[in-house]
């Protein structure tokens, strides 16, 4: 506490070194890892990349929920900028798979993903963004605080669980009266290999730029306010 | 010289952020405000918004996934 002065006195510290606790869960990791291996290798495979996903997630602060709720909230825009540069890397990692499967007369991985379009998209994702806020963090996100000890995400992780449950016990009908019907909209197929890419690639950088743009503006009216006061 | 506690023990992400927005409009400059937080992403989106608007910011680690975030108003 060099440049701060406080009148009060913060309350005593009881932190303590985690790290010993920390090698020890490695070591118990990397055996179930192995134990796993033995049995199946898929298994071990979804073990390891779960965690690793998990480790960087937790260290990244990567939060899908902050990046769209903060810009309205606060008027920041930093994570917003960084999930749009994200979304752009794998846009060109994914449409390398395709293309080149499809240069090779493979089929064509991930087809299955896309999914039909229509207005249960924007209800989903409406439904999907407004359950994020109030619970404070989308599925992974919900998942890693839940790890990191936060008792109310424990909570919001239990209906989660209770929602996707009777979420999949009552798909079958949506899907078949509203989803299948609706067109599958796959862009290559629309504008070409090249064009499709690129248009993905203009709309993320357009993007991108307008949230640049926009958390400036709020962080200069936010600055303005307080030197006028 | 005032300072002022905020107690957001348990308080999911936005929530501290808010509290301490508001809080900090009532203040005048040179006063502190000390946010108590247990939420890791708070921890990070906190300080950065105070320090983009031009205050002084210090954490302290209080204990394992606990901290004070101490701000200054200038």
């Amino acid at each position: 506490m060099a440049g701060i002065k406080r009148h009060s006195h913060p309350r005593p510290r009881r932190h303590r070194s985690q790290i010993p606790l920390g090698i020890l869960f490695g070591l118990l990791v990397l055996w179930i890892g192995i134990r796993f291996l033995r049995s199946s290798p898929t298994l071990a495979f979804f073990w390891f990349t779960g965690i690793a996903f998990g480790f960087v997630l937790q260290k990244a602060r990567f939060c899908f929920t902050a990046s769209m709720r903060d810009a309205f909230l606060t008027g920041r825009t930093r994570l917003t900028k960084a999930v749009l540069v994200a979304f752009a890397i794998t846009s060109v990692g994914f449409w390398a798979l395709m293309f080149g499967a499809h240069q090779s007369g493979r089929p064509i991985p991930g087809m299955a993903f896309v999914a039909p379009l229509g207005l249960h998209t924007v209800a989903g994702a409406f439904l999907f963004g407004l359950g994020m806020v109030i619970a404070g963090g989308c599925a992974s996100g919900t998942l890693m605080r839940v790890g990191e000890g936060f008792t109310m995400q424990i909570i919001a992780l239990l209906f989660f669980i209770i929602g996707s449950l009777l979420g999949a016990a009552h798909f079958r009908w949506w899907d078949v009266t509203i989803i299948q019907p609706a067109p599958r909209v796959h862009l290559p197929q629309l504008f070409g290999w090249f064009g499709s890419i690129a248009i993905q690639l203009v709309i993320i950088a357009l993007l991108w730029i307008a949230a640049d743009k926009y958390g400036k503006a709020r962080q200069h009216a936010a600055t303005g306010r307080t030197a006028q006061k | 010289m005032q300072e002022r506690v905020l107690d957001c023990l348990g308080e999911p992400c936005p929530v501290p952020l808010v509290k301490a927005q508001r809080a900090l409009e009532d203040l005048e400059a040179g006063d502190i405000l000390i946010v108590q937080i247990d939420h890791s992403c708070a921890m990070k989106s906190l300080p950065e918004w105070a320090r983009d608007a031009g205050h002084n910011v210090e954490i302290e680690e209080i204990d394992n996934g606990e901290w004070e975030v101490v701000i200054e108003k200038s």
